[in-house]
């Protein structure tokens, strides 16, 4: 009689067990999760950072957006391990790929789709780029010249980059 | 034969057949026969006889303000079918009967006083400036609806016409007649629209060619703004200077590949903005950064801040941050002839980039003929490309405007620079027309209006100063070709990838208008074709005879190099 309950128990738990397997929740799977966001276009990922704590820090994550910038971005695609490095530090001394990709890539991206004929779905800003073949190098130069501007704390603010301002929607 | 044409044109009551005699009246006092070919005509391709060439003027101009005003009639046009255009008579009739027949335009009063201006040469007429005025009369009337365009259009081309007669006269020493016209030109201005366009740009050469003739008291017409914050608003306003920038990195850091220790000489450092983007590229390159040595060359500042050095401090610290070992010594000189090379201390064994962007053509002095003499007193640019190619540079970046600013004759000069610069200011405004944020609108406005003051006050050297005073004086790619050649400096192919830079950059920047070409290995950057700067690459002929004072050079290098040595530290040196 024992051991029979005993089983039952343990057929218990291991349905509540099999249970929560099916039951899966990306959220414990964190670097899952982070491999996800970073197949994102910029404004989608900035938005999936507004959905809870956890997601926010993912967004906040710079090799989250290092995996953005170098999607989006002709010449970046599979970068060797010793380019990787050296560049990640760079960026990261100028910034980090989160701001290069807000500053720099995303709006030279929104221009560039404004230019190949307006169209506004994600899929199309990511063709564009690759016809257009916005370089890495040019991103990084400009990223440069503005994280320059904001040293010695010079009176006017930085406007290097301002000829990459969106034009604002007011249709 | 003129008459059976005259019945297609429609009745006239004032192009009555006395005129016609008279026509033919005065064709026969030339002693020209009623049937022959004009001989100028036929030059270009045409055959009209000289008898008939008032109807035709008539016809083309008919022609001309029936298509500029109406839009259907130019469409209408296209039904009909031309034969023969050489046959200029015919065509001009099968084009004037295939537009809608317009009762103001075929018979206009006014058309014989125009008519009557072309049909007498041997009449006195003292300048075309009437011509210019019998033409806007007769425009006044046709197409009610785009009247006051074409009104602002013929006021535009009158004052732009009175301009070019205002410098001619300068130039002739009649100052009175300057003096007279320069008033004509204001008055136009006023019926001009000065915000934009033609206006614009022809209100800066009034006030220039004002300048000129009434100098004001205080001399060299100095203001008090600092030209570096015009310099970098004109950075920022358009894409010349980036272009400028980054065309020159691309070179030098091909130059610069698998050498561990270089240096490069800019010639105006300015805020140093181009060198953020070679720091980077340093360091992110395939085996790692060099040891960076910038020296920057630039005039002393006014007020006991050492400018120089607060520009070397800060490309130090960006360098640090991406760890660059970076040096930095700042040559302060008011005048470029005055830099010795002594002042860089090239070590030995370091790589040496040149960089001037629109510096060289300071250098410059007056054409002694217009073949250019190369043999003429030793000019400060002699002297600064000798010891320029004595360095040895790996490569020398070259960036000057696309013009030719430094003829000698002040009209010649004045009608080159009306059209450079009004091409800048339209590729200003073409460039601006980008929508921002609320306050980026605001700045966006601040700093093209800035920009607008840098290029005015580019303008006003060119047209007020003479001498040592005038220091713009550009001089095109060809020239700068030959003048660089004869130093003893080999060209450099700038290579696709710093044409697909430039390419991309542009397209961020604003797409529309600006377009990069290449040139014989040189870019340039123009407005709608028209050429507006370029950029160029040249190294050191390593057959080239050593300069004279070669020897002294080698001397002070020794000397040099020791001092080096012992002081080859990674912070900026002072």
């Amino acid at each position: 009689m024992l051991t029979r309950e005993e089983g039952e128990e343990e057929q218990e738990e291991e349905e509540e067990a099999k249970g929560r397997r099916r039951a899966f929740s990306i959220n414990d799977n964190v670097d899952l999760l982070a491999e996800i966001l970073g197949r994102l276009d910029g404004r989608s990922l900035a938005v999936a950072g507004c959905v809870c704590r956890l997601w926010n820090a993912l967004g906040r994550r710079d090799s989250v957006w290092e995996a953005v910038c170098h999607r989006h971005v002709a010449g970046g695609g599979s970068s060797a391990a010793g380019g990787g490095c050296s560049t990640r530090s760079v960026v990261a001394a100028l910034g980090g790929y989160r701001r290069l990709y807000r500053l720099c890539i995303g709006p030279a991206l929104d221009r560039l789709a404004g230019s190949a004929g307006g169209r506004g779905s994600t899929t199309t800003t990511a063709a564009a780029a690759a016809a257009h073949h916005l370089s890495l190098s040019l991103s990084l130069s400009l990223f440069s010249i503005d994280c320059y501007e904001r040293l010695g704390g010079r009176q006017q603010p930085p406007a290097s980059l301002l000829f990459l301002c969106k034009p604002v929607d007011v249709s | 034969m003129s008459s059976s044409f005259r019945s297609d044109v429609g009745t006239d009551p004032c192009d009555s057949v006395g005129d016609d005699r008279w026509w033919m009246a005065s064709a026969s006092d030339r002693g020209s026969s009623r049937g022959e070919i004009d001989g100028l005509l036929q030059g270009a391709g045409y055959r009209v006889r000289s008898t008939d060439l008032r109807h035709v003027a008539i016809g083309l101009e008919q022609l001309e303000s029936a298509m500029v005003g109406d839009q259907c009639a130019a469409s209408s046009a296209e039904a009909v079918v031309h034969y023969n255009p050489s046959d200029l008579t015919a065509w001009v009739d099968s084009m004037l009967s295939g537009l809608a027949p317009d009762p103001n335009l075929l018979r206009h009063p006014q058309s014989t006083a125009t008519a009557n201006a072309w049909a007498d040469p041997t009449r006195q007429r003292p300048s075309s400036l009437h011509r210019l005025e019998n033409h806007q009369q007769h425009r006044n009337v046709p197409a009610v609806s785009l009247q006051s365009m074409e009104e602002e259009e013929d006021a535009a081309i009158r004052l732009v016409h009175l301009l070019v007669s205002c410098a001619d006269s300068v130039q002739r020493g009649d100052s009175e007649m300057a003096g007279s016209l320069l008033d004509q030109a204001r008055l136009a201005l006023a019926r001009v629209n000065t915000g934009f366009g033609i206006g614009k740009v022809a209100g800066y050469f009034v006030d220039a060619l004002c300048r000129r003739l009434y100098p004001p008291p205080l001399c060299g017409g100095g203001s008090a703004a600092n030209p570096e914050i015009l310099y970098h608003h004109f950075y920022e306003a358009c894409p010349y200077i980036k272009f400028a920038h980054f065309t020159a990195n691309q070179a030098i850091l091909e130059a610069f590949q698998g050498h561990d220790r270089v240096h490069v000489v800019d010639f105006n450092l300015m805020h140093g903005l181009q060198w953020p983007a070679l720091i980077q590229a340093l360091a992110l390159r395939p085996g790692g950064p060099p040891l960076l040595r910038l020296t920057g060359i630039g005039p002393p500042s006014p007020d006991g801040r050492d400018a120089l050095r607060e520009v070397g401090l800060r490309l130090a610290e960006l360098a640090r941050s991406v760890q660059v070992r970076f040096a930095f010594r700042g040559v302060a000189a008011t005048r470029l002839e005055h830099v010795r090379p002594w002042m860089f201390q090239v070590a030995p064994g370091e790589a040496v980039a040149v960089n001037t962007v629109l510096q060289l053509h300071r250098l410059l002095g007056d054409r002694a003929s217009p073949e250019g003499g190369d043999a003429a007193a030793a000019e400060p640019i002699d002297t600064v490309l000798a010891w320029v190619v004595g360095l040895k540079p790996k490569i020398v970046t070259v960036v000057e405007q696309e013009a030719d600013h430094n003829k000698p004759s002040f009209l010649d000069r004045f009608t080159e620079a009306l059209f450079y610069y009004s091409t800048m200011f339209d590729s200003l405004e073409g460039g601006s027309h980008r929508s921002g944020g609320h306050q980026t609108q605001q700045q966006q406005t601040v700093v093209a209006a800035v920009a607008e003051a840098y290029l005015q006050r580019e303008m006003c050297n060119v047209v007020c100063c003479e001498g040592a005073a005038r220091v713009e004086r550009h001089e095109p790619l060809a020239r700068w070709r030959d003048r660089l050649g004869r130093a003893g400096l080999r060209a450099v192919h700038l290579g696709s990838n710093a044409f697909k830079q430039a390419s991309m950059l542009l397209t961020l920047f604003s797409g529309e208008g600006y377009c990069v070409e290449e040139v014989d290995g040189c870019l340039t950057l123009g407005w709608h074709s028209r050429p507006l700067i370029s950029a160029s690459a040249w190294r050191a002929d390593d057959d080239a005879s050593p300069p004279r004072d070669h020897q002294t050079l080698l001397v002070l290098q020794d000397h040099s190099s020791s001092v080096v040595d012992g002081d080859d530290h990674l912070q900026p040196a002072a």
